[in-house]
């Protein structure tokens, strides 16, 4: 089946203006229409703030609470992450006892709201740790002295900030665990193998050859997870936390201008999560070509 | 001198089961220095698990495992020492792909041998031209062919300075082409003197490498002897119509 001599000039598709048009609305079918209409709303919501002193206020006392929320959730996410990595590799351990302690945390840490862990944390776990020191301190007198420094430790000394921080690492640390187990499990067990038949220790084996691959599958969920993370550190303000939702509550409260309140709070966070989205694809993307 | 110093390798009397599948039943062997052992047998015949339970990749139920002075038992105590020790050339390659070439050859050095950055990298150098890959040094695993990455899994073994390699069917994942290129590789091996154990249908490379042929079944060696005697004259029944399905 040769084809006619003639016909030996490459074949170039004629229909050039409408693969052009095609093009352009495709494009157009493409545009990216749920950020056009967040940025309208950004829009509306400028003109708002000038036309009206209200939303200006309730702009300036949520904004007041923006460090807590972003320190709240940068210090918990890092200190999820390693506890979660520590549990990950626990799930994974041949060693009996390792494996049901990691197993326990994360069922218990699954199995309980995250706001009701965060209450736990701050009026039983802490209280409970404090009396416990305090009691060592008493037993330990006739060493330290009366007063010293474990008996005279308040629970007033371990602040509430400190008490969610808490909560929210080990909250997290528990779905991470989950991350990173997956991730391990993921590489096949023909890496491990070679890793030992070369020589290398369990350890060395999970930490050069392993885990650099595993964690590089779980990007994408450890990066949504620190979304999750900024979202749920609205919950410290059920604690009294002043991030910007607790600012936000006090200052509506106080006003009754729950509208104008709870507008600005909401798209506050819808900003401060479309930013992180971004840094979070392009960290990936920089991991990927790496 | 070979003889003097006994077997490098000595396989006494080795039980592994899987659950209910018996994998092996009492296989002894023993493997002299400089010596090339062929294993043959059916699939599931137990010659996988026989080449792992020597660098303890599976654990042994009971017998004795010596390498090269060192034993194990079914405690699997002296493992590392062992593996640092035992090469091992898998099926499907497992080079570490986020690697490269270069850095596959020399984390175990750097981390197991503890030789330093410069050291490791000379000898990676060394041996990537001894498998006949040099310009690939700075390459991914994956930007290589198969036949390649074989080698360089050779490669990166003998960089631990093995007193004996094992290579599990270190060809039938490649693509005939290539087949060759690593064989080629493993014959110079053999010439130098390594000890070998490979678990390889590659009846070509048995009869030029191969000082003897074990042939399994059933987790037992139902047959042993130089290549030239086994393959000729294949005494046991079930081992010619072994050879009479692979051979055509
Ligand atoms: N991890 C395992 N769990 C359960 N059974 C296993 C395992 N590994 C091997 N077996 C069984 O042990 C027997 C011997 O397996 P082995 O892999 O050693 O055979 P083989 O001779 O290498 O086969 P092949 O030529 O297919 O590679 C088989 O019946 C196999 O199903
Ligand atoms: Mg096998």
């Amino acid at each position: 089946m040769q084809g006619p001599a003639g016909s030996g000039a490459p074949r170039t598709p004629q229909a050039t203006p409408i693969s052009a048009q095609s093009r352009a609305v495709d494009q157009l079918a493409n545009l990216p229409y749920w950020l056009i209409f967040i940025l309208l709303a950004g829009i509306l919501l400028i003109y708002l703030y000038s036309s009206n002193e209200t939303y200006v206020t309730a702009l300036g006392r949520i904004l007041n609470g923006v460090v807590v929320t972003i320190y709240v959730t940068a210090i918990s996410y890092i200190s999820a992450l390693i506890l979660g990595l520590a549990a990950g590799l626990g799930r994974v351990s041949k060693n009996k006892v390792i494996y049901n302690v990691a197993t326990l945390y994360v069922q218990v840490i699954r199995g309980v709201p995250i706001l009701v862990q965060l209450l736990f944390w701050a009026f039983v776990i802490v209280p409970l740790v404090i009396d416990g020191v305090n009691a060592l301190g008493q037993w330990l007198t006739p060493i330290l002295g009366d007063p010293n420094a474990l008996t005279t430790v308040r629970s007033r000394d371990i602040d509430f900030t400190l008490r969610c921080i808490i909560a929210l690492a080990f909250a997290y640390g528990g779905y991470e665990a989950e991350t990173f187990r997956a991730g391990i499990e993921s590489i096949g067990r023909g890496q491990m193998e070679a890793a030992r038949s070369l020589g290398m220790s369990y350890p060395q084996a999970m930490r050069y050859v392993v885990l650099p691959q595993a964690i590089r599958r779980v990007l994408p969920p450890l990066g949504n997870d620190l979304i999750s993370m900024l979202k749920d550190s609205s919950l410290v303000s059920a604690l009294g936390v002043r991030d910007m939702t607790q600012e936000a509550r006090l200052y509506a409260s106080a006003s009754f201008r729950y509208i104008e309140t709870y507008t600005t709070l909401a798209f506050m966070y819808l900003v401060l999560t479309l930013i992180l989205s971004a840094v979070v694809r392009f960290v990936e993307t920089r991991w990927k070509q790496m | 001198m070979s003889s003097a110093t006994g077997p490098i390798v000595s396989i006494q009397d080795v039980h592994k089961h899987f659950g209910n599948v018996h994998a092996l039943r009492g296989v002894s062997i023993d493997v002299v220095k400089g010596q090339v052992l062929v294993v043959i047998g059916p699939s599931g015949c137990g010659k996988s698990t026989l080449l792992r339970s020597i660098n303890g990749l599976e654990t042994i139920d009971s017998g004795r495992v010596i390498v090269d002075g060192t034993v194990i038992d079914s405690q699997h105590k002296n493992i590392n020492t062992v593996r640092a020790e035992v090469g091992m050339v898998f099926q499907q390659f497992n080079l570490f792909p986020h690697l490269t070439v270069l850095e596959n050859l020399t984390l175990a050095q750097t981390k197991v041998r503890k030789r330093n950055a410069e050291e490791s990298k000379q000898i990676a150098h060394d041996l990537l031209k001894k498998v006949r890959i040099p310009e690939k040094a700075q390459n991914y695993p994956a930007q290589l062919s198969g036949g390649q990455q074989q080698r360089v899994a050779i490669a990166r073994a003998l960089a631990m300075n093995p007193k004996v390699m094992l290579f599990d069917e270190p060809t039938s994942a490649l693509d005939p082409e290539m087949i060759n290129e690593v064989l080629d590789v493993m014959l110079d091996l053999a010439r130098e003197g390594m000890t070998m154990l490979v678990v390889s249908h590659e009846m070509g490379f048995a009869r030029n490498a191969a000082s003897n042929v074990i042939f399994m079944e059933a987790g037992q060696i139902i047959a042993k002897g130089p290549p030239r005697e086994l393959f000729d004259n294949p005494s046991n029944e079930r081992m010619r119509q072994f050879l009479s399905k692979i051979l055509h």
